[in-house]
């Protein structure tokens, strides 16, 4: 009988040895809590004993390595008063929604695109930024990137760099760049062929197509949270698309079409700035054109640009002002823009960083910058969550099974209609 | 008196795990189900009542019987074909004097020692995909033209078929072949010797012989099937590469309908009406059960 | 008789070509990987592949198992299946013995409950998990995975070592009762032994799953420091635009080898301890 017992004994001690690591990590994040509270019962005080104890904050990321460790470099000069750990977080937007207002678990800040802004800010987890600088700070900020992350009056966000998608092309295949999107077609019909393409985009996704619907004066959705996906203007765009998709590869996917552009076998191509080291390498000369101009509107290709900022989690404003306003401080000088032009080719958000000579002299960057006036920052309001995969349905439908535009396009509106209102 | 509260104690350890990581999540999915948990009450949610219920029913337009029907031909045709399959390899690897059997089974174990993830990934860029991949590949070879493998409804529930096979064939390989180690060689022997040919002993010893121990991991596999997300939409529905074919079952459908708006609360009452289906559904094989349950 | 001899020496040939026919198959994605993995160009797809690189190079496993920290992935992952293997069949092992041999109230209905709990859809299973997690301190620990691993695999693991009990005849174990062996002792002594490929079967189905598991490991542990080799494996490919083809079909690769390994070496005990004759009821 013993035996048994020992059995059930041994099979009890493992549940328990779960039981008491939970009680030894307990205490380990109530005196975390401790020290947090006091520091604002006390500032004065907190103040005096920072000088001994750093603060430490964390700041979540989902981004390239690169880009991380030169924030990361330039967050350390405020060592060792503030402590920042810039730490990877997979499925960075999934682990915010279940930890969101959790300290013991969440991380002070994080570094991600501005589209999310709209979902956390009304989900009640993100301090506007306003609460640790002024809004003066940001006035030297590229216009564009402050509405961005700005949510019902509220600037969440403080922008480091953003994204565009440019017009690439290799300049071995193509002599003279279109100028409009007739052109375009043209070239495209006289050079798709034996495995070649004239011009490769993904062309079934929201993302990339958004730049055509928008030239059209189309939206996804504007920032009243109202589609508009059948919109007369959505439904031109959509048609006049579709007779460029059939010059292009039919799954229109990034891989498929990145590689036809590094293999030299797309004579040119939309895609972001991210593409570019890996086309350098593979030895392309590679060429930056302005969007071709819709001819119909007389209004370039208008894609959607991405703001790539700081964000505060409202559990962490309370407790670490201090610490946050001093890494936002740190954030608004023109370093930490031109160190990431320089390490990752990103365009800064500040425009103070353009006097420098390394970046006035970057070709890419320079582009960006100029494509800024003539970019539609990514919807973000909470509502475009659904928008996303809705438009995508709709676009591969057209696009890849040859569905009717303006059928789909009405399809797509009542989904989008009927999904925004589940959202409630 | 203690021998009767023996079995509890001998079970209490694992319906402890199973109900804290297996159960709980369902009773909570229930009761945030009654309440108006989404990015607007994110945290300060009240009770509803049956509200959410109501709005679920509207997931079942005009796309979900569809779905319906597609994930009930999806389970039934992966489940024959995995079962049956595996049963022959399994019988086969069993076969006497085969000698590199330990080699083999190895080698058929591979696809499942890789993350579904990953092989899925594999799959997609390297065998279906319409430029690249390694069929369309050999088609051009062969002077053929490329075949848009995901696109079209047929052939993408064709590829997504095939995928899962390889992907859960593994499994159900090693399932009858553990169950078959257990078979008393002794009932062979004298059926053998009673003149019983290869079919008349599958048919009649190993068959049956193998039901009761089998089972179970066949049921098991039917409801993994049944509610199989990765595959169809990792090949077919991924954002940013839907290849636009529609071959939605019931749980992509409502991922795509209910769970993307990040209203939790509507999204679990959801999961609870499609909880309650499948039950319902398998009240079919209840008989079945009984059985296997002595 | 020769007749005989002959055609099972056929028969024997052609059932290896079949084998040999399944496992290219089988491992037709898996070769493709390979060659992805030696190949010296970052282009996993490409319209000038071949089975055969043109330029073959080890670099990409140079890099994955020491620019990255694979070998700490591997670490934790191997102390991860470890723990979880024991625990796992620590608590399955007596309650299958007692679902198989005793009855008792409720025990068809669990059974039949257990089964069905399965058909639920785990995709929002996470809060509920999280929220279980938090107030016991678990979040971001490998017992919280463990907990969760062995939770997710115990109705397998119950119902699986059932059915095998299920099938050794009681009589067996009738004559250690009579010498007077306790529970444990008939457990240990005869029924495990005898249920060998049993236990070995749900053994690696558990390896397998924590070994595959990454959506768990991904969410509930932060720093890379401390993921698992699935978790790791999937941190490699999140970034669509940074992704390294070669470097990741290396990674996945290696990752699968341990558990080849073991498959390889379990093979000779997956014999049962049910001898043909042995036990005649």
């Amino acid at each position: 009988m013993k035996r048994v017992v020992a059995v059930i004994l041994s099979a009890l001690m493992l549940l328990t040895l779960f039981g008491g690591c939970a009680q030894s990590a307990a205490p380990a994040t109530s005196s975390a809590d401790n020290a947090a509270s006091s520091e604002v019962a006390s500032s004065a005080a907190a103040s005096y004993e920072k000088a001994k104890e750093p603060v430490t904050v964390t700041i979540w990321h989902e981004c390239d390595a690169t880009i991380a460790q030169t924030i990361q470099d330039e967050l350390n000069k405020l060592a060792p008063d503030i402590v920042v750990k810039v730490e990877r977080k997979e499925k960075m937007s999934e682990a915010l929604k279940l930890v969101g207002n959790d300290p013991a678990s969440a991380p002070d800040m994080y570094f991600f695109a501005h589209d999310k802004i709209g979902l956390f800010a009304e989900m009640g987890i993100l301090a506007p930024i306003t609460d640790f600088i002024t809004k003066e700070d940001l006035s030297s900020m590229i216009p564009m990137t402050i509405p961005a992350g700005t949510y019902k009056e509220n600037i969440y966000q403080l922008p480091l760099y953003f994204e565009t998608l440019l017009f690439m092309y290799n300049k071995a295949l193509m002599k003279e760049v279109p100028k409009t999107t007739d052109d375009l077609l043209a070239y495209m019909k006289a050079n798709t062929k034996n495995g070649s393409y004239g011009y490769v985009e993904q062309h079934s996704t929201a993302y990339y197509t958004a730049g055509w619907m928008q030239g059209f004066g189309g939206f996804i959705i504007n920032d009243k949270a109202e589609p508009g996906l059948n919109k007369q203007e959505m439904i031109d765009a959509v048609t006049y698309h579709q007779q460029f998709v059939k010059y292009m590869p039919a799954d229109g996917e990034y891989n498929t079409v990145t590689t036809l552009f590094k293999e030299g076998k797309a004579h040119s191509i939309i895609s972001g700035p991210w593409l570019v080291p890996d086309v350098k390498k593979a030895g392309i000369d590679l060429g930056i054109a302005p969007m071709p101009t819709i001819n119909s509107t007389n209004k370039p290709i208008t894609p959607f640009s991405g703001v790539q900022g700081v964000s505060v989690l409202k559990s962490a404003a309370q407790t670490k002002k201090d610490a946050i306003t001093a890494i936002l401080k740190q954030l608004l000088k023109p370093d930490i823009g031109i160190a990431l032009a320089k390490a990752a080719n990103c365009a800064p958000a500040n425009t103070k960083c353009y006097d420098d000579a390394s970046i006035s002299a970057n070709e890419m960057i320079v582009a960006m910058k100029k494509t800024a006036d003539n970019v539609v920052p990514m919807p973000n309001v909470p509502a475009m969550d659904v928008m996303w995969s809705i438009t995508e349905n709709m676009l591969s439908a057209v696009n890849k099974n040859n569905a009717d535009p303006k059928t789909e396009c009405e399809k797509a509106q009542k989904e989008a209609l009927s999904q925004i209102e589940a959202m409630k | 008196m203690k021998k009767k509260l023996l079995p509890y104690l001998y079970s209490f350890p694992a319906l402890l795990v199973i109900g804290l990581i297996v159960l709980f999540p369902i009773l909570y999915t229930g009761y945030i189900s009654l309440t108006n948990m989404n990015i607007y009450h994110w945290f300060n949610y009240s009770f509803i009542g049956l509200d959410n219920y109501v709005k679920a029913l509207f997931v079942m337009d005009s796309g979900f019987i569809p779905a319906v029907l597609r994930t009930l031909l999806w389970t039934v045709i992966n489940m024959m074909l995995q079962v049956v399959l595996a049963f022959f390899i399994a019988l086969a690897l069993n076969a006497e004097g085969l000698r590199l059997k330990n080699l083999y089974k190895t080698l058929l174990m591979f696809p499942w020692a890789m993350p579904g993830y990953v092989s899925i990934l594999l799959w997609r860029m390297g065998m279906f995909n319409t430029e690249f991949g390694m069929l369309n590949q050999w088609l051009r070879t062969m002077g053929f033209e490329n075949i848009n493998w995901l696109s079209g409804n047929v052939m993408a529930f064709t590829c997504c078929t095939v995928v899962n096979l390889w992907l859960a064939l593994p499994f159900m390989i090693m399932m009858i072949d553990g169950a078959l180690q257990s078979i008393d060689k002794a009932y062979y022997e004298s059926a053998t010797l009673e003149g019983a040919g290869f079919f008349t002993r599958t048919g009649k010893i190993t068959v049956p012989l193998l039901r009761p121990i089998v089972a179970p991991a066949i049921i098991m596999s039917t409801f993994t099937t049944f509610k199989q997300f990765d595959i169809i939409y990792l090949l077919t529905q991924q954002q940013g590469a839907k290849t636009g074919a529609d071959i939605h079952t019931i749980i992509t459908y409502v991922y795509e309908k209910a769970f993307i708006t990040n209203n939790f609360g509507y999204s679990s009452a959801v999961s609870i009406v499609i909880f309650a289906m499948i039950i319902v559904l398998s009240i079919f094989t209840r008989k079945d059960l009984k059985e296997e349950g002595r | 008789m020769t007749g005989i001899k002959i055609s099972r020496g056929a028969k024997l040939a052609a059932l290896n070509l079949i084998l040999i026919i399944i496992c290219l198959l089988a491992l037709l994605p898996i070769l493709y990987a390979i060659s992805v993995s030696l190949n010296a160009h970052n282009e996993v797809i490409s319209s000038s592949f071949s089975f055969f690189p043109k330029e073959l190079t080890l670099e990409n496993y140079r890099m994955i198992l020491f620019d990255k920290p694979f070998l700490v992935w591997l670490f934790n992952t191997g102390l991860l299946s470890l723990a979880t293997v024991v625990a796992a069949i620590a608590v399955s092992v007596p309650a299958a013995y007692a679902f198989s041999r005793r009855r008792f109230v409720g025990r068809k209905a669990i059974l039949y409950i257990l089964l069905l709990l399965n058909a639920f859809p785990g995709i929002l299973s996470m809060f509920a998990v999280y929220n279980l997690l938090k107030p016991m301190g678990l979040v971001n620990s490998y017992q919280g995975l463990i907990l969760i691993y062995v939770g997710t695999m115990g109705i397998f693991g119950l119902w699986n070592m059932k059915g095998y009990f299920d099938t050794i005849p009681e009589e067996i174990e009738e004559a250690g009762k009579i010498d007077g062996a306790n529970d444990f002792q008939i457990v240990t002594k005869i029924v495990l032994p005898l249920a060998k490929p049993s236990i070995i079967v749900t053994a690696v189905m558990v390896l397998i799953f924590v070994w595959n598991e990454y959506i768990f490991a991904v969410t509930f542990m932060t720093g890379a420091e401390k993921y698992t080799l699935a978790a790791g494996l999937y941190s490699l490919q999140a970034t669509e635009y940074t992704r390294n083809w070669p470097v990741f079909s290396a990674a996945s690769l290696l990752a699968s080898l341990p558990i080849l390994v073991v498959f390889f070496a379990i093979q000779k005990h997956m014999v049962s301890g049910l001898t043909a004759g042995g036990v005649k009821g």
